[in-house]
């Protein structure tokens, strides 16, 4: 091995390029953008702007964000259901009025006059509710007007009774308190923020509200049709921001007392910007209140810093306006990209060497010669079955196999011409494993390890293992069980060849090479499975041995056949028994002589065992090259291996041409015949077989005689 | 700074996209339900010669006539190495090229000479030739460095070695008419001084004026072969199809290089004449076997292709085996006596259609 060919080796066992994939998966990394967004903000003007880390400019940037931080969530519910509210700004300006006009002006007491604002921003709240959700107008134009004639209702009001706020008010401690007062050194506001962003996040993602906002701003017409009431929905979420600009109204008031008409002038364009900075789709339907906090926070880092740096205020509306639309073109081009680049960067190639292939020529005179002793193979089934990647008998010798539209098919004996669709499961079936009683188990893809009993009633065994302790992406489910059988003491061992894709995804992971699959043990007596091994290269067939001491398991990428021994002194411990096949092994099942059949599902090609060295080509491939046109495994080609029970192999059958039985999938000795399934094959093939005991069936093999 | 995009998005000359086949090139089954005039190992080289047809099947020199509805296919010379090409005068004269790098020349006013330089150069790859005039031979050479039987590696090397020449037979005298061009493989004298070639690894049609190439018909979906004529038109064979992912190897020099080093030729992933023979050739994942059927539309690696086009070299229709066929590695296809006929060098035989069909 060259030193070059080393270092690529290392490169790909260091670095876990699978992370990025899986980390892109999460839905949490939305907020990454704002977050990071956030800390750039803060080393930028912490080393620009004067005074930034001061404690006083903190505490004042904290009042300022309860009170804008209020603004934003409202507009968040209403951007979440698909809407915008442009009104924000003017309904906070009126709150603001008409608190200081009831509690300063009027002399009522505090609590009134909150309730007065509220009841003012809920009730224009309430006018764009209507028009909008029920009259079904126009949510940019409509929510445009009202901004208008609030302002002005604002303006006209300030001219008016302005100078009437001299009075004396009542509890000025109180007022005080909201104004300027903090709780453990924390503002006020920010305090009052804290309780509404946790009140608001569990509204988002608890309440049965927050999911129709949601589900409303995802796809109104889903919604509509899932019979959600999109109008009441719609209604609802600009009422939640008119109160939400209201309490945020008083809190203003209570803090400056300042009742001239230009409060509030801008506040929509500072909380839009706060709102889509965050990455709150514009689209609808994506978005949380942990989001829209940082995107506030970095508003009213970078208008307050520039306001301390000495910009004028047209200069911070300017820069203002580029940050917003800066932050529209990454919403925009984020929620288009981010399944793409997901796609680009999931699958991860590692590298993987295999021994030069062993030669299959005809006249090699190896093991492995090419024949075409399955070209005489009897078709059962023929145009019948699709999809019978496993067969299977039980004791009265009926024959079971799965279909690709989620049906367990039963072919009746001896003479197998008739079949049945014994029960439905719903996902494809894939391994089957028979107990003493009849009841199949069997690999179900998608959905795990099921059970069908000779009452054909379907019964779930298991689809969740235990959680490994460092995976990214949360691998208990099991998503793609491949093979079963049971042990002797009645467990089941099951592998699942993959838990980064799915089974139709499998060639995937065949690129990867990367050890993604494992053996889940499952307990019938507890109810409950584990994770036996793991790291293992697409872990297939599973067969426990003829003295139920091991278990023999196929990596079907790494070409290889392991056992894995049950008791006795090596319990636990794996070793490798048959390496370096010239095919990828599928299922493995016992043989009447003692031995162990093997089928390959496909033959290796020399260019694809080339690219298991240079991880990079293969990654390269599957970003630029369809799918379809990937280099497969020769799976137009079948054979299956006899293997004895130290991993020796002595015999192979094949189809060299692929006629009648290309990729195949699974084998099974029954009463001296060989049963040969492929999954995309159109038939189950019988294939005689002279030397083998006709008397010998899995039931009695597995179960003794009856 | 544009090429560096093309780069980083896979655009431009970094795109592994093949055209479709649509329109003219709209696939059928024709060639592969033809009927086969004989059967031969290999054949190629397609070249009336007044009343009969000659052809090549290894390193002998065949000639095919008509008897009815029949065709009878006689041997006629042996050589050291495999026939690359056949040129016929029309009255007698034959030109022949061997894959050990000569030029010979059987019957009429030059018979006996023998060409293996010219201008200096060593003749490695004779690829096509044909007569303009009694003492003049157009000949092309297919690279510098791959014998004609190795086009695979030419293809994979991605050279651009290829030459066109005019040789004075009587004085032995060579003019380069172009140079550098990506594998010239077919060859017709379109009009007096009009001379079009096909540029293999270019995928198009290209007529020599001047020494330079002009453009005639781009961006087709396989490796032309040879040109012949038909009525007004030409008839243009494709031998192998274009695959994005042949397009992928070969922009991945490293792999394609290690490729060609550590593997056989016949198991590259790369166009050939014929496929799906071996459990050793790569396979691509459209084309495995669903429920017994191999899907004609699948990724293939070989193609039976035989396009006609119009005077102006636009392609007017064509002949098709397509993924999982029998007809492949079509090499040359001529009309004769009111009839198809053309090679198919992967499977083994020479085809007829009827000329309407």
């Amino acid at each position: 091995m060259s030193i070059g060919e080393n270092l690529i080796r290392l490169r790909y066992r260091l670095i876990p390029d699978q992370i990025i994939g899986e980390l892109l998966s999460k839905s949490w990394i939305d907020t990454c953008i704002p977050a990071s967004l956030l800390a750039v903000t803060v080393v930028v003007f912490a080393a620009i702007a004067p005074d930034f880390l001061s404690l006083d400019n903190l505490s004042d940037t904290g009042r300022q964000l309860g009170e804008l931080g209020f603004i934003a969530i409202g507009l968040t519910v209403v951007l979440m259901a698909g809407g915008i509210d442009l009104s924000v700004g003017s309904i906070y300006g009126l709150c603001n009025f008409a608190t200081l006009e009831a509690f300063q002006g009027l002399g009522l007491p505090l609590w009134l006059t909150f309730l007065i604002s509220l009841g003012l921003g809920g009730l224009v709240g309430t006018i764009n509710g209507l028009l909008i959700g029920y009259l079904r107008l126009r949510a940019f134009l409509t929510t445009l007007v009202t901004l208008i004639i609030v302002r002005a209702i604002v303006q006209t009001a300030a001219l008016t009774f302005g100078e009437a706020m001299t009075g004396v008010a009542p509890d000025r401690s109180a007022w005080d308190f909201v104004g300027d007062g903090t709780i453990a050194g924390i503002p006020f506001s920010l305090v009052a923020l804290a309780i509404l962003a946790v009140a608001g996040h569990l509204f988002l993602t608890r309440s049965r509200l927050g999911w129709h906002v949601q589900a409303v701003g995802g796809s109104r017409r889903s919604a509509l049709n899932a019979g959600i009431p999109v109008r009441r929905t719609v209604f609802l979420s600009y009422v939640i921001s008119g109160l939400c600009c209201a309490v945020a109204g008083f809190l203003y008031a209570a803090r400056l007392t300042n009742a001239g008409p230009e409060v509030g002038n801008g506040t929509e364009i500072m909380a839009l910007t706060a709102a889509v900075l965050g990455g709150i789709s514009l689209g609808g339907g994506r978005g949380s209140v942990s989001k829209v906090l940082l995107g506030t926070t970095v508003v009213l880092l970078i208008t307050n810093s520039l306001v301390a740096m000495g910009l004028r205020s047209g200069g911070t509306s300017f820069i203002l306006g580029l940050v917003l639309l800066l932050a529209v073109v990454i919403d925009v081009r984020w929620t288009k990209n981010r399944q793409k680049i997901l796609a680009r960067v999931y699958i991860s190639p590692t590298y993987f060497s295999l021994p030069p292939c062993p030669s299959t020529a005809k006249d090699s005179g190896s093991v492995f010669a090419a024949n075409d002793a399955l070209t005489s193979a009897e078709p059962i089934g023929l145009n019948a079955v699709d999809g019978a990647e496993d067969v299977i008998f039980d004791s009265q010798g009926h024959l079971y196999t799965g279909s690709r539209q989620g049906d367990v098919i039963r072919f009746l004996a001896p003479d197998y011409a008739k079949s049945e669709i014994f029960a439905h499961i719903g996902g494809h079936p894939l391994g089957m494993a028979i107990d003493a009683q009849d009841t199949i188990n069997v690999c179900v893809s998608g959905m795990g390890l099921y059970a069908v009993d000779q009452k054909r009633e379907v019964r779930k065994l298991s689809d969740q293992t235990n959680r490994s302790l460092f995976s990214i992406r949360d691998d208990s489910r099991i998503r793609f069980a491949d093979d079963v059988d049971i042990a002797p003491d009645g467990r089941m061992y099951f592998s699942e060849a993959t838990v980064r894709f799915d089974i139709y995804e499998w060639a995937s992971d065949g690129l990867e090479l990367r050890g993604n699959g494992r053996i889940i043990a499952y307990d019938p007596r507890t109810d409950t499975s584990r994770t036996v091994l793991s790291n293992l290269i697409f872990p297939n067939g599973i067969c426990v041995s003829h003295d139920g001491r091991s278990l023999l398991f196929a990596e079907t990428w790494a070409c290889r056949i392991s056992r894995y021994w049950l008791e006795g002194p090596q319990a636990g411990k794996v070793e490798i028994i048959t390496e370096n096949l010239p095919g990828y092994p599928d299922n493995i099942n016992r043989a009447s002589d003692g031995n162990y059949w093997i089928a390959l599902l496909g033959m290796r090609t020399p260019v694809l065992d080339y690219s298991l060295k240079m991880p990079g080509f293969r990654k390269r491939m599957a970003q630029r090259v369809a799918f379809d046109e990937w280099i497969y495994p020769n799976l137009n080609t079948g054979m299956i291996v006899k293997i004895s029970d130290s991993g020796e192999v002595i015999q192979s059958l094949w189809d060299s041409t692929g006629e009648k039985h290309p990729m195949i999938t699974s084998m099974r000795e029954h009463a001296g015949n060989l049963y040969i399934g492929g999954i995309f094959n159109n038939r189950i093939g019988r294939l005689p077989l002279p030397n083998a005991d006709p008397a010998w069936t899995g039931p009695r093999s597995y179960w003794g005689g009856r | 700074m544009i090429k560096f995009y093309d780069w980083l998005r896979g655009s431009g000359v970094y795109a592994v996209t093949v055209p479709p086949m649509d329109g003219a090139l709209k696939p059928n089954d024709l060639l592969e339900t033809a009927s086969i005039a004989t059967v031969a190992a290999q054949p190629d080289n397609l070249t009336p010669d007044g009343s009969r047809v000659l052809f090549s099947t290894g390193n002998t020199l065949m000639s095919l006539e008509r008897m009815g509805e029949k065709w009878s296919a006689q041997s006629i010379a042996s050589f050291a190495a495999a026939i690359t090409c056949i040129g016929a005068e029309g009255r007698g004269g034959i030109a022949i090229g061997i894959d050990d790098g000569t030029v010979l020349l059987k019957g009429g006013k030059h018979d006996g000479l023998r060409i293996d330089k010219v201008a200096d150069r060593p003749l490695v790859c004779p690829t096509a030739c044909a007569f303009a005039g009694e003492n003049t031979l157009i000949l092309c050479l297919g690279s510098l460095t791959n014998p004609a039987s190795r086009w695979k590696a030419d293809l994979m090397e991605r050279n651009e070695t290829g030459s066109v020449w005019s040789i004075d037979l009587a004085s032995g005298a060579a003019t380069r008419l172009a140079d550098r061009l990506a594998f010239p493989y077919g060859l017709q004298i379109a009009g007096p001084g009009r001379i079009v070639v096909t540029e293999s690894w270019k995928h198009r049609v290209v007529e020599i004026v001047g020494g330079k190439v002009k453009e005639l018909l781009a961006d087709l979906p396989g490796y032309p072969a040879r040109l012949a004529r038909s009525g007004d038109g030409y008839w243009l064979s494709a031998f192998a199809p274009r695959s994005q992912m042949v397009e992928f190897v070969l922009r991945e020099r490293k792999f394609c290089l290690g490729m060609m080093a550590n593997i056989d030729a016949e198991y590259w992933m790369a166009p050939a004449l014929i496929s799906g023979r071996n459990h050793l050739e790569p396979l691509q994942g459209g084309a495995i076997r669903h429920l017994g059927v191999l899907k004609p539309w699948s990724p293939t690696r070989s193609y039976g292709l035989l396009v006609e086009l119009d005077a102006a070299f636009k392609p007017l229709r064509s002949l098709h085996s397509r993924a999982g066929g029998r007809h492949h590695g079509i090499t040359s296809g001529i009309e004769f006596d009111g009839a198809i006929l053309a090679t198919s060098k992967g499977g083994d035989a020479v085809l007829a259609l009827p000329r309407q069909s």
